[in-house]
């Protein structure tokens, strides 16, 4: 242990060692990267729970599609069956349906006394104009229940993650949440789309379908032949263009991967003469890169203009065989027309399908993340049977044979005292002896099982988190400053706090000279982690937002970093300021706020080794007159102070 | 929009590929422009009754023979060209995103410390990934998608002139309000869809920051507020994405729309004609095919015009990173003689930009070879700028650097660095093998090199523990080492090298003391007869070297050696006393534990 010192610039160094039982992050648990995982009828079924509470937009969007499909239908056999047949040729042959279309026209060409020619126009105009409308609105309406069910999928995730405990994010990687909530959540939204899409596709196909077949069964089951041969050909180009797209990420995230280590140890590269090296290693990557690349142009080149073209190919079966109907007057030439511009409803579904199929495969795995995520039930245990508190409490705390220990290490052992209502304890100790722990512990981050936590004699346990949380306020060493203004920063969203009694909570801490000084003063925005504030004036900061939130215990992890005499001043005052009338644990690196404390006491590798006030400890000579000593050697190294 | 000038050479470099691929897409779309030619045949053969009702006649079935076979020929030679020269010029892009790639890592790793203090690792990494993307989309998309549009315009146009002038005149009228229309909504449409992409940046770095900060949260009982400002991010990015999809399916809507005014044009004017004789039934029906081609260009100008602006701001932002030139310039001179390490420090200064204040202040120094000098001095006393002069990182304001009497920047840039080698305060470490991070600069050492470093550097136990030795991955995929461990590697890639000159910038700082101990009489063993300079905050560290200079506030303060400076009783002497106390205080607590 002769890396326990209190020298505040090897605890910045070392900080990564102090966390929790040394965690390694633990991301087998997270893994969820899916090869070859088929359309899970598991998942999509829990998706569409999500679209439930927007059934109503849903099914409207979808009545509106078959609707505008069905006139989209009827365009074509206005321009083949009236303006052809009817029209010029003059031969509406009855057999074949028109759906009314010339009836329709005839009444309109009699009552308006127009042109048959011109009432065939406006019909033309009007059917577009209606179709075009209501495949907007179904557009746009379901697109507003997709974005409005994944919204609160999304929201349901966040709320989720929110609540997991501290101990949750021991293991976790941050990012690795994150991508579930924000990345995941998207790839869903495309698969949701794209299912959309589909059903936009294939409603006008089937009527296409219905009205060849009422034409000529036999010229449209020559033209059905080829939906199994697209099929069939769609779905080895998808097999094929799913190794070669895996393979294209794999290399293009290993050469961004490159590229940014290369950056971030830009430095050492140079200086150990590396440049070369690394580039030739990152060339060959991007010829890997290329290679699949190419493949990936020959395979969709061939695939799309194979598709585009098929369509062609089609009118000419549709001249030969439908030609050769007409000859025999099977059917009218105008439904011959008709078949040439029903060809491309006819293909579109089948290429729309064969693009959905990679982004189904991507969305199944987002959505296995994102069930996983949702799934993850840790928590800290909240009582069944809660306390009742009153308003406000004495804040007196009592630790009765406490013990614990993260997963593989004991860190405290049969911990007992008791702080009196208004008292204020300092906590001191080498590093790791277990004072954090401590803290985490009464802010109710971790279960424990060993021992108990009286709060004004009730037992911790029985009271609800967020309840503790309340009444014991906690100043991390390194508490997080959130992007938005200084003042939201210190109310925090705490409805409770208005404006007035936030800057009443920063001048009493002495915050008020440098945040007035600031450009827009209270509503001065701050970037993440407060990186345009000085060290000194974030923990003004924390201990206004402390003293704003108004709890009835404050417990202080005092920041380690040194600070200049000035700024220290002001902060001591500060902190007499926040800590009066309130039961306080300061888990104290400074002389100064020891001497603020009623009593302290010395905690080394998870005992309690001495307490009592600062003059008995002296006198004692033990571990606090060491870490005492230890404490003045440090003023004198640093000639700063 | 001239910045894409400088694609031309990628394009040049691949010229002859690019024209048979542009002139094959011209080819392709004549073949295509006839397909509705034979339509009309085949069905101006029917209704002239050309083709007789006997279906088994040879006259009925050449009448629709031909023009179905001319059929299936020009779609099978439009597609084989098509793929042809698409894939010509599909390929050009990639050979030119290949080339870029390169091109930016090699120009990147030119740059000194000022150029990525300029721009953040995220910027420079979407450039190269987003920026390269966009100029292979004008190099492979937008040139060919413009020929397309020209040719399927061009082409379209004088098949419908060949049949009717005047039906092509009069389909012709409602074409540009399609194509304004179009083209609005394309820019609208961009607008909108950055809004999108910034409301999801503004939602991941909420979700960021957030869970960045999640204990405050949770100490602070402000769950539920904070999912309430999610909620509202969350709404806006919902809402914008909806706006954005309003907005195109309200053009997909319009399209169709208002080239129904075309098509109400070939209905009501091409039947008048066919009634009078001046057309053919099939004419009026191949209108409506070539309707058809026509449309398509004029939809796509407003994209495909965006396309272009994206790939210019692009290629901009790409040439700005190209452009830039390196700090340091290199001198490529021919001889390097094997340093011997003496190092001579002349008049040295140095001054930050946009700083008034002087890092450093003239300093003047020796250092012969062999020695070992520690460098001494509080934080922000100019000791991490000295030794990055020595490198090259930085390039002094005033005064010069001399290794062996030779300016140091008079040398090559690489043989200097060969030579002279800086192992830095924090250890970057790759997500390689732990052997190929210690023989960064030669993965091809002997491993009795590497184990020898690896002694010296006190990390022989560690990998050791390691099942895998020297062959563990680090990083995220592999083993995650303590700060002590990392600063150790590092210590050990410079150790390798054995360079004639080595620089450690405080490389103790997460190592304890006892360990330091063992590092220190290591670097004795390894570096006899090579001179060292070394940073420390530690008297315990300082006391080994052969002098020790005293920085403070970018000036010289004190030099000589441990017992020199404890009797000159200044800076050092005042650090010398404390530290012992610390140290003596430090095993008294380790000892009173029972």
């Amino acid at each position: 242990m002769s890396e326990a010192q209190l020298e505040p610039n090897k605890d910045n160094n070392e900080k990564s060692q102090n966390e929790p039982n040394n965690a390694k992050l633990d991301h087998s648990i997270f893994d969820a990267d899916i090869h070859g995982q088929s359309a899970n009828m598991v998942y999509l079924a829990r998706i569409f729970s999500w679209l439930s509470p927007h059934k109503k937009l849903a099914t409207v969007s979808v009545l509106l599609v078959v609707t505008a499909s069905f006139i989209a239908v009827l365009l074509p056999v206005l321009i083949s069956r009236v303006v052809v047949d009817n029209i010029i040729i003059g031969e509406a042959d009855l057999l074949m349906p028109d759906f009314g279309l010339n009836t329709l026209m005839t009444w309109l060409a009699t009552i308006t006394g127009l042109d048959p020619i011109i009432a065939a126009c406006i019909l033309y105009g009007l059917l577009t104009l209606l179709c075009h409308s209501f495949y907007h609105l179904h557009r746009v309406t379901f697109a507003k229940a997709i974005l409005h069910s994944l919204r609160d999928m999304r929201l349901d995730l966040f709320r989720h993650m929110e609540y997991r405990p501290s101990s949750f994010y021991d293991k976790v990687a941050v990012g690795r949440v994150m991508t579930r909530i924000t990345n995941d959540v998207q790839a869903l939204f495309e698969l949701l789309m794209g299912l959309g899409m589909l059903v936009g596709e294939f409603v006008p196909f089937f009527i296409a379908l219905f009205i060849m077949f009422a034409i000529d069964v036999k010229l449209t089951m020559y033209l059905l032949i080829a939906i199994p041969i697209f099929a069939f050909i769609t779905y080895f180009f998808r097999m094929a263009t799913r190794r070669v797209y895996r393979m294209i990420r794999n290399t293009v995230s290993q050469l961004n991967q490159n590229l940014q280590e290369n950056l971030s140890g830009m430095q050492v590269v140079q200086l150990s003469n590396r440049e070369r090296k690394n580039l030739s290693v990152y060339r060959v990557i991007n010829q890997k890169n290329q290679k699949h690349e190419i493949e990936a142009i020959y395979l969709e080149t061939g695939y799309g203009a194979f598709m585009d073209n098929m369509v062609n190919m089609a009118l000419a079966v549709i001249l030969w065989f439908g030609g050769g109907a007409v000859i025999q007057d099977a059917i009218s030439l105008g439904s011959v027309i008709l078949f040439t511009q029903f060809v491309d409803m006819f293909i579109r579904p089948i290429r729309v399908l064969g693009m959905q199929y990679n982004v189904l495969f991507r969305a199944m795995a987002s959505a296995e993340r994102i069930f996983q995520a949702l799934d993850w039930h840790e928590q800290v245990r909240e009582p069944v049977k809660p306390a009742k508190l009153p308003e406000r409490i004495a804040g007196k705390l009592e630790f009765r044979h406490l013990s614990f220990g993260y997963e593989e290490q004991d860190v405290l052992h049969d911990v007992s005292f008791t702080i009196n209502p208004g008292e204020k304890l300092a906590v001191v100790g080498p590093t790791g002896s277990g004072k954090s722990t401590l803290i985490r512990l009464l802010g109710r981050f971790y279960d424990f099982d060993n021992g108990t936590i009286f709060l004004d004699d009730n037992d911790l346990n029985s009271i609800p988190s967020s309840e503790v949380r309340k009444r014991i306020g906690v100043v991390l060493q390194d508490f997080h400053i959130f992007s938005g203004s200084i003042l939201d920063n210190i109310m925090l969203g705490n409805p409770s706090i208005t404006r007035e009694k936030a800057i009443d909570a920063a001048r009493l801490v002495n915050a008020d000279k440098f945040i007035e000084a600031l450009p827009k003063g209270y509503d001065t925005l701050l970037v993440e982690r407060g990186q345009n504030l000085s060290q000194g004036e974030r923990q003004l900061l924390a201990f206004a937002r402390v003293l704003a939130a108004d709890p009835e215990i404050l417990i202080l992890d005092e920041a380690t970093a040194s600070i200049d005499t000035e700024t220290e001043q002001v902060i001591q005052q500060a902190l007499k300021q926040i800590m009066q009338d309130r039961t306080s644990i300061l888990i104290a690196h400074r002389l100064q706020t020891i001497a603020e404390a009623d009593r302290v006491l010395v905690l080394k590798n998870g005992r309690v080794k001495e307490l009592g006030t600062h003059e008995e400890l002296m006198a004692h000579r033990g571990v606090y007159y060491t870490l005492n000593q230890l404490q003045f050697q440090d003023i004198s190294i640093n000639p700063a102070e | 929009m001239k910045v894409l000038l400088r694609l031309m050479p990628y394009i040049r470099a691949h010229i002859w590929a690019f024209s048979f691929g542009i002139s094959g897409l011209l080819v392709a779309r004549i073949f295509e422009a006839m397909i509705p030619m034979y339509i009309k045949m085949g069905i101006d053969s029917l209704t002239e009754g050309k083709a007789g009702f006997d279906f088994t006649s040879t006259v009925t079935q050449q009448a629709l023979f031909y023009p179905a076979i001319a059929i299936v020929i020009c779609v099978i030679l439009q597609m084989l060209v098509t793929i042809v020269s698409r894939i010509l010029v599909r390929r050009i892009g990639m050979y030119a995103a290949f080339d870029l790639r390169n091109r930016i890592y090699h120009h990147l790793q030119l740059q000194g410390p000022g150029f990525f203090q300029q721009y953040s690792i995220g910027d420079l990494m979407a450039r190269a990934i987003n920026d390269i993307s966009l100029v292979r989309q004008v190099i492979a998309g937008s040139t060919r998608m413009t020929s397309v549009l020209i040719f399927t315009a061009v082409v379209g146009l004088g098949f419908m002139f060949s049949l009717s002038l005047q039906l092509t005149l009069a389909v012709l009228l409602p074409l540009p309000i399609i194509s304004i229309v179009a083209y609005r909504y394309s820019k609208k449409i961009y607008d909108q869809s950055h809004l999108v992409q910034e409301g999801f940046s503004d939602l991941s770095t909420f979700v960021q920051e957030n869970l960045n900060g999640i204990r405050t949260v949770q100490a602070m009982a402000q769950e539920n507020e904070e999912v309430e400002r999610f909620a509202d991010v969350n709404q806006q990015f919902a809402d914008r994405n909806l706006e954005l999809f309003v907005t195109t399916s309200m053009l997909s809507a319009l399209m169709p729309t208002l080239a129904a005014a075309a098509t109400i044009i070939i209905i009501g004017y091409g039947a008048t004609l066919v009634s009078a004789g001046d057309i053919t039934l099939g004419t009026f029906v191949a209108f409506f095919s070539y309707l058809g081609l026509l449309l398509w260009p004029v939809r796509e100008i407003g994209p495909l015009v965006t396309q272009w602006q994206r790939g210019a701001s692009g290629t901009a932002r790409l040439f700005e990173i190209l452009d830039h030139k390196p700090e340091i310039s290199n001198h490529p001179a021919t001889d390097f003689p094997k340093l011997t390490g003496r190092v001579e420090v002349k008049d040295l200064s140095y001054r930050f930009e946009n700083k008034d204040k002087f890092a450093l202040k003239d300093i003047n120094f020796t250092v012969e070879p062999g020695e070992t000098i520690a460098i001494l001095g509080r934080v922000g006393s100019g000791k991490s700028t000295l030794l990055r002069l020595f490198v090259r990182l930085l390039e002094p304001t005033n005064g010069q650097i001399l290794l062996d009497n030779h300016p140091i920047d008079g040398f090559p840039l690489d043989k200097l660095r060969d030579q002279v080698c800086l192992v830095l305060q924090d250890p970057f470490l790759f997500a390689d093998s732990l052997g190929d991070n210690i023989a960064y600069d030669n993965t091809d050492r002997e491993s009795d090199e590497i184990w020898k470093s690896a002694d010296a550097a006190a990390l022989r136990d560690t990998i050791e523990d390691f099942p895998e030795g020297l062959k563990t991955i680090l990083g995220e995929r592999g083993v995650t080492l303590s700060g002590g461990q990392k600063q150790r590697t590092a210590l050990a890639r410079g150790l390798v090298r054995m360079s004639p000159l080595l620089i450690l910038d405080d490389c103790f700082s997460a190592v304890d003391t006892q360990t330091e101990e063992h590092i220190l009489s290591g670097l004795k063993r390894v570096r006899q007869n090579l001179t060292t300079m070394l940073v420390s905050h530690r008297v315990s560290t300082a006391r080994h070297a052969d002098r020790i200079i005293v920085l403070s506030e970018g000036e010289m303060v004190e030099m000589g050696s441990h017992t020199e400076l404890l009797e000159k009783g200044g800076f050092y002497a005042d650090l010398e006393k404390a530290q012992s106390n610390t140290s003596r205080l430090l095993e008294d607590l380790e000892t009173s534990d029972e």
